[in-house]
């Protein structure tokens, strides 16, 4: 017969067993509980919650710098280019510069060699029209005195020569 | 027909013979027995949450952590406020235990909810009055909490001489009967409840020509089992968050 009435006859009524059982076990599992076995567990909900507020501040904390590094990177980036960009214009102004010079230059010098060309030539044509003044003067002096059999005075005939050449040299010109 | 189910006599189903220590006052029965296991079960069961201490919990310390956000949140901020944390484990212990006690009624043989007797209930309301009387006197000394809890503020004095009996009966006499009666008659109902339905089921069940019928009561059992869990877990909440509310009134001397 596991059924046995032989406690408290009335239902409602505590029977002194139970409460003594009831109140040990609850004073027991109290004691117990909020000596030994609830630390441990609150414990590691607040770690729990310490970790994720640290993480969270650290991801805080790490994007912040992410972020400020990539601003330092695009201003580097920009300084970067402006200069790229002033040492081009530079380097053209410099090419332009240096190439008028060149040519100036080169003008100058093929105005000197010109020049340098057109003395020499100058000369020359002087020394060959002297040249040439004195080879007619005396062919035609020895011409005239073998046709004519009479010797001629070469410095009355001098001028005459000299203006021929002359015509003959601004004919040509 | 229905007249040959035999249905226990109520004190067959609620007491229980002695299993250890005589027929005294440390006579251990079946309710003695479900109030030690309860209390084994929820140290064994927070011991282990407590050792796994994993970062990201699972298993049973996850089940542990979420019935201690549960009474943290719902219950001790709710009505207690932030002063109220100092009384999570004792709550947190109150409520485990009280759960435990109470889902015995639907463990397959043991099928007995400790908190079914007000032999377990009265104690554990009568702690509970203790604790919220103890805290507003050492919290707001005596004449200070027996003012607070007995004359509410902004009320003419002509009344008062009507309030203060009915606060008095309120708050001091009626508050520990009413907390203990109010889970030892849920769980005596649905205890009673579940044997109807179960001692019907098995009646029919024997009964040949009304074995069409079985399905009723059956189905109406495994209902009421279910419903049975969800009253455990409510009558656990209730008597917690009404011990969190008193005790957090004695604390802040506020009616």
């Amino acid at each position: 017969m596991l059924f046995a009435a032989s406690q408290s006859v009335n239902p409602i009524l505590p029977a002194t067993g139970e409460v003594i059982w009831s109140v040990i076990s609850f004073v027991v599992l109290m004691i117990l509980f909020i000596r030994f076995v609830f630390p441990p567990v609150r414990k590691a909900m607040v770690d729990r919650s310490e970790k994720i507020r640290l993480d969270i501040e650290a991801a805080e904390l790490a994007r912040n710098e992410a972020e400020s590094a990539l601003a330092q990177y695009k201003a580097q980036l920009e300084e970067a280019r402006r200069e790229a960009t002033r040492l081009l214009e530079e380097a053209r102004a410099t090419a332009n510069g240096l190439r008028e010079e060149l040519v100036a230059q080169a003008e100058r010098d093929a105005a000197a060699i010109v020049a340098r060309a057109e003395d020499s030539l100058r000369g020359e044509r002087d020394r060959v029209i002297a040249e040439l003044r004195g080879l007619v003067g005396d062919l035609a002096v020895d011409l005239a005195e073998r046709i004519l059999e009479v010797e001629i005075d070469r410095l009355t005939v001098d001028p005459l020569i000299d203006r021929f050449v002359a015509e003959i040299a601004s004919e040509e010109a | 027909m229905l007249a040959a189910i035999n249905f226990p006599p109520i004190g067959e189903v609620l007491n229980w013979r002695s299993i250890a220590f005589g027929s005294g006052a440390f006579e251990l029965n079946k309710v003695g027995l479900i109030t030690l296991t309860a209390a084994l079960i929820t140290l064994v069961v927070f011991a282990i949450a407590g050792r796994q201490g994993r970062l990201v919990p699972r298993g049973v310390q996850n089940l542990v952590e979420i019935g201690v956000d549960f009474i943290t949140n719902s219950i001790v901020r709710e009505s207690m406020g932030p002063q109220g944390l100092v009384w999570v484990p004792w709550l947190t212990g109150l409520f485990f235990f009280i759960l435990i006690s109470n889902l015995f009624e639907v463990i397959p043989f043991i099928q007995m909810p400790a908190t079914a007797r007000i032999g377990v209930t009265a104690p554990l309301a009568l702690m509970v009055y203790v604790v919220f009387i103890g805290v507003g006197i050492r919290s707001q000394g005596l004449g200070k909490y027996l003012k607070s809890s007995l004359v509410p503020s902004g009320v003419p004095v002509a009344i008062l001489p009507l309030l203060i009996p009915l606060e008095l009966l309120s708050t001091f006499i009626v508050r520990p009967f009413a907390l203990a009666i109010r889970l030892f008659g849920n769980l005596l109902a649905g205890h009673l409840l579940l044997i109807a339905f179960a001692v019907l089921t098995e009646a029919l069940f024997v009964k040949s020509i009304l074995l069409v019928a079985d399905p009723l009561p059956f189905a109406m059992l495994v209902v009421l089992t279910g419903y049975e869990i969800f009253v455990s877990f409510l009558q656990a909440f209730i008597f917690t968050t009404l011990a969190a509310v008193y005790i957090g009134e004695a604390m802040a001397g506020e009616h």
